[in-house]
This record gives C-alpha cells, structure tokens and sequence, in this order.
C-alpha cells in the first residue's frame, strides 16, 4: 500500500506537484491519470524515493520513504519513464545485476530470474544483448527488473507507451495478474482507455494538483460526459494555464 | 555504513558490473589499450636509437682531406682508440649537406710550414651542426683535435724550459655528484611521466561511461530506485576506475621494466641494473595514487551532462600528471620532503629515485600512499553529494 499525503514538488519557480494526496490499497490498480506535464513522472518519481519532495510524506508499507528510504525503496518495483538499458549487458544481466543490488542470493536469484523470464514470454531474448532490442523486449527487460525482487507495491510510468497491440496486451495481463495476486500497483497513462480498461480506482491529475478521483463511472459522472475521453478533456481542463513543469 | 557486510556486497556488485560492460566496450578498450601501449613501444625505439649513436660515437670514421700535409697528427689520431681515418670526398662542404658524410677535416697545404714555425696551424672541421643524430660524434672528433692541440702545446712549452702549468692560469674540473644511475634515470625521465599518464588513461573510459555515460542513457535514475546507498554505487563505479587504471599502470611499469632489460643502457656509459625490487618499488610508489585519479576522473565526469563533455574535461585533467613531470624536470632538487605529500608530484619523484637507484624510504612511500588516499576519499565525498543532488540524477 501506498499512502501519499500532501505532496510538493518545486523546481526553481516552477510547482511541478501541488498538494497531491492519495492512496492506493493492495489489491487494487490506481491510475494516475493526466496530460503531458501534468505532474505524473514527478509524483512517481517521489514515490519511488529518487526525489524528495519539498513538503508532504510518502508512506510505502507504511515505512516513510523519507526517513527510511532505502527500505521503503526495497518494497517498490518500478519501470520507469526512461528505461536505461545497457546496450552491451544481455537481459539476464540487467535482471541479475538489480536483483544482486536487492541482496538477492545467487540460487534464489537463478530461479526467480526463469519464473520472470516464463511469465513475461522472454526466455529467446534472455541471453541476448540489449543493443539490438525492440521497444517491446526493452519493456519487458525493464519491467523483469522491476519485478525481480518480487515486491509488494508496483509502480509503472506509461507502461504501454509506444507499445504494439500484442505487447500492450501482454503488460495488462501482467498488470491483472498483479492485481490478483494482491500486490498495491500504481499506473500512470495520458490514455483514457488504458487506464480505464484496467484501473479500480482514478486519480486525474492536471498543473500538478488532483483534479478529479474516483471510479471510470464515477469520473463519467464528474465530468458530465457519458464517453470517458469527453470527460477526462473536461476535467483536465479546469486547471489549464496552471503551472506546468 | 561502511561496516555493513551488505553496503561492501552491493559496492562489489556495481564494481563487476562496470567492468564486465567496460570489457565489452570493444572500441573503447581498443583505445585505452593503444593509448597505454604507444608510450612504452615508442620510448624503447627512442632509447635504442640513443644506444646506437652513442656506441657510434665511440667508434668514429674520420674523413680527412690533405692528410699528407700533417702526417704526425694523422699518425697520431690513428693511434687513439676507435678512430678510423679514411680519405675524404672531394667537396667536402657538398658531401657534409648532402648527409654523405657527418664531419670532414681539412687540413690546408701549409699546415706543416706553420706548424713548424711554431705558429697557429688551421684545421677546418666541416660539420652541420643542425644534425642532431651525429653531435656526439663531432664533438668526440673536436675533443679529439683540442687533445692534440694541448698536448702539442705542452711539449712546445717543455721544449722551451716553461712548465706548461703556466700556460694553464685556471684549471677547469668537473665533479660529477650523480651516479651513474642516477645519470641513466634522467635519461629515463619520460618512464615516470609515462607510467602517471596511466594511472588517468586506464581510468578514463570506466569513470565517463559509469558516470556521465550513466546519466546520458538515462540508467542513472533507473539505478537509484534499487535501495543501494549512493555511497556504495559511487564507491564501486570508482573502485572499477580504479582496478582499470591499476591494471594500465601494471601493464606500462611492467614493459618499462622489460625495455630497461633489453636496452643496451651500458653502451649509453650506463651501468644499470634494473631488477625486480625496483618494479616492485615502482608499483609501490603509483598503485595508491590510481585511487586518487580515478576518484577524481569520476568526480569530474559525474558533473558532465554527457558523455563528450566528460571527455573534454578528461582531456583537462590530464594535464595534471604533465605538470608534475614538467615541475620535476624544472626543478630537479627532487628531495625535498614536502614533495612527497603532493599527490603525482610524490609519486613521481618517488619513480625518479627508484629508477636512479635509490630507496627514498618507508616514510616517503607512506606519505606519498596517504595524501593520495586523502585526495581519493575527498573526491569520493564529493562524489557520493553529486549522486544525491537532483539537478545532477535528473538534470539533462
């Protein structure tokens, strides 16, 4: 589970995050929706612990990714906006090398690695180096490295970006699957559909501040549109002109 | 944090990492190999070369034109060792440009009805002196003509019943303080220089690719999301600078200390010994110092946006192991103390004495290993600040 409360994020004059709260349960996919700029990567980012924000806490687990942040970062998987493959590593090498910075043990790291490499359908690409990868092998080293540590709380930035149709499907199913195991996963997207067809839960975000939360129906409601995209438009929109980072 | 089992675990895990991925950089090692092997292949050619010249120094072949009219001096220059006197060209000027012949004497027709009347007698010594590769072996054959000239001018002198110390109001003596060793190890200056300028190649391509390279593929913040302290991440990435470079400074002390076998240094007037206590001191003195430079290579490259700003500030610090060089050849009163706590002014003063055969002491090792640990661990701090602030994991 991950509670964050009253986030605030600064860069020079420019608010990137404005008071965000949420909280997204274990069990459930809570996405974060908004447009470009809207705050999303800068709120994940803080998430995940690699930047502190100015005011506000993060709670993962419970455990104040300020004041603990190296536990709090051992509870978290992430893929990231910019995955940063090495191109002369192969993909068992990326997966291994995150899964050694966790601690993991050799023989446990071997088997989880073949337990990743069976349930993201990569085994042919698993001795292969990163330089000559598609998009969608690089989306799933990168999320095979996420997972490695197999954490209870998961935190995905556009998964499905630049994604074909086969790949995009392939990282819903794993998303469901996550899910149905009872892991807390958090899921950003500028694509209505995306977060609507797998989210329980939305959070609109537009200049860096909650514009709108609650279920697709209930977003539907809010944004007095019966077609999800009519609405998001519709809610994004009340804070246009508002900061942008 | 340093005492954990599990800080040193992860620092070893970032460690084999950035040296699997630096072996791989095929193109990348090539260049650290070529730039770490030129030095050493190029200088054994060099001293080889100077052998030879100065082993043709000692066995002269002196053309001279008119020797029938000193026929006492050909004589004589024919008595004293390695000279080889043969007949000149007939334009002597002509073969001398042309590089035919590197000096012809000439000794005019009436050298011997000069000489004989006891007053000055011309030789002229045709040379060009903008020929570097044969002054040696003009000034052995001017050494050899001033000899007959005193000599001649003594027996004159005694014939005259004047002491010839007359003639002599000021006597001019050298004393040579260097031993030959040390003489031989300022010859073998560039060695020093050469092996510090590892010490920063070696480390060059493992600290821009683990730190600025890190930051221009985006891997950096992918990496910093695993709860690995930013100590240990920049500790490992620098240590992995570090072995490279230790490894390059091996490699370069360990030719140098082959070519100082194989070179003839004894035909230089030489008698150099170079044995293994002197490649173990050699190693002694630089390994610690390889912490220091790789420490500040990726101090340095960290604050590079990219990987091509990096290595414009590579190319920078550079300069700092040619300072040293350059300093110690300025000033060769190479043993004063406090220049063994300057980091690569020690370490290269502390070569300079191996390879002129001398044992600067434990204490001068130490204080030169410590001020480069000292120098190391800063940077390092500085390093470990760089990683935690945002401007530089995100900035781009």
């Amino acid at each position: 589970m991950i509670e964050a409360t009253n986030l605030r994020k600064q860069f020079g004059k420019v608010t990137a995050v404005d008071d965000i709260s949420f909280t997204a349960g274990d069990g459930q996919v809570t996405g974060l929706l908004g447009p470009n700029g809207a705050g999303k990567t800068t709120t994940l980012r803080m998430l995940y612990g690699v930047m502190k924000p100015n005011s506000g806490t993060v709670l993962v687990d419970g455990v104040n990714s300020a004041m603990h942040p190296l536990e709090a970062q051992a509870r978290v998987g992430v893929l990231p906006d910019i995955y940063g493959l090495y191109p002369r590593l192969t993909a068992r090498e990326h997966i291994r090398y995150y899964g050694e910075l966790h601690g993991l043990s050799h023989a446990a790291l071997d088997e989880r690695i073949d337990e990743i490499f069976q349930l993201l359908d990569m085994k042919h690409i698993a001795e292969r180096r990163a330089a000559g990868f598609s998009h969608g092998e690089r989306t799933k080293v990168a999320l095979a490295r996420a997972l490695v540590h197999d954490p209870q709380n998961i935190l995905l930035d556009e998964p499905t970006n630049g994604l074909d149709v086969m790949s995009t499907r392939a990282v819903r199913a794993i998303v469901r699957n996550l899910k149905a195991q009872g892991r807390c996963v958090v899921f950003s997207s500028h694509v209505m559909q995306e977060v609507s067809a797998l989210c329980d839960s939305m959070i609109v975000v537009a200049g860096g501040r909650v514009v709108a939360r609650g279920t697709p129906d209930e977003l539907r409601v809010q944004g007095g549109h019966e077609d999800l995209e009519e609405a998001f438009v519709a809610l994004a929109g009340t804070a246009e002109g508002g900061a942008r980072r | 944090m340093m005492m954990y089992p599990r800080w040193w675990r992860q620092t070893f895990v970032v460690l084999t990492k950035e040296f699997v991925d630096a072996w791989r950089d095929k193109r990348g090692m090539t260049s650290v190999m070529i730039t770490v092997l030129i030095g050493p292949i190029i200088t054994g050619f060099m001293m080889n070369r100077i052998a030879d010249r100065q082993k043709a120094a000692e066995e002269i072949r002196l053309p001279i034109a008119g020797a029938e009219h000193a026929p006492a001096l050909v004589e004589w220059l024919k008595q004293q060792s390695g000279v080889e006197v043969v007949a000149a060209p007939d334009t002597p000027e002509r073969a001398v440009r042309d590089k035919d012949e590197y000096v012809v004497a000439i000794i005019p027709p009436d050298f011997s009805a000069r000489f004989r009347s006891s007053r000055p007698a011309t030789i002229k010594l045709v040379a060009d002196s903008a020929r570097a590769d044969t002054a040696a072996q003009v000034s052995r054959v001017r050494r050899l003509f001033e000899q007959y000239n005193a000599q001649i001018g003594s027996l004159r002198l005694v014939g005259r019943g004047v002491s010839p110390a007359v003639a002599s109001p000021v006597q001019l003596q050298d004393v040579e303080v260097s031993t030959t060793q040390q003489r031989a190890a300022r010859l073998l200056s560039v060695i020093p220089l050469m092996i510090l300028l590892a010490a920063f190649t070696g480390a060059m391509q493992i600290a821009t690719d683990a730190t600025a390279g890190e930051r221009e593929r985006g891997s950096l913040e992918a990496l910093l999301i695993n709860p690995v302290p930013r100590s240990a991440l920049a500790v490992g990435k620098s240590m992995a600078a570090a072995g490279a470079a230790m490894l390059a400074v091996t490699i370069t002390t360990g030719l140098c200390a082959a070519l100082l076998r194989f070179i003839p240094l004894q035909e230089m007037g030489m008698r150099f010994r170079f044995g293994l206590p002197h490649l173990a001191g050699m190693l002694a003195a630089v390994l610690p110092v390889c912490l220091a430079t790789s420490a500040m290579q990726s101090c340095v490259a960290t604050m590079a946006r990219s990987f091509k700003e990096a290595q414009t500030y590579m190319g920078i610090l550079i300069l700092a192991p040619m300072l040293a060089g350059m300093l110690g050849t300025l000033y060769p009163i190479s043993n004063q103390p406090w220049m063994y706590a300057v980091p690569m002014l020690g370490q290269y003063v502390l070569l300079t004495n191996v390879l002129g055969g001398r044992y600067p002491g434990l204490i001068a090792f130490l204080t030169a290993a410590v001020s480069a640990l000292l120098v190391a661990m800063f940077f390092l701090r500085l390093t470990v600040s760089l990683f935690k602030d945002e401007r530089i994991v995100f900035g781009r």
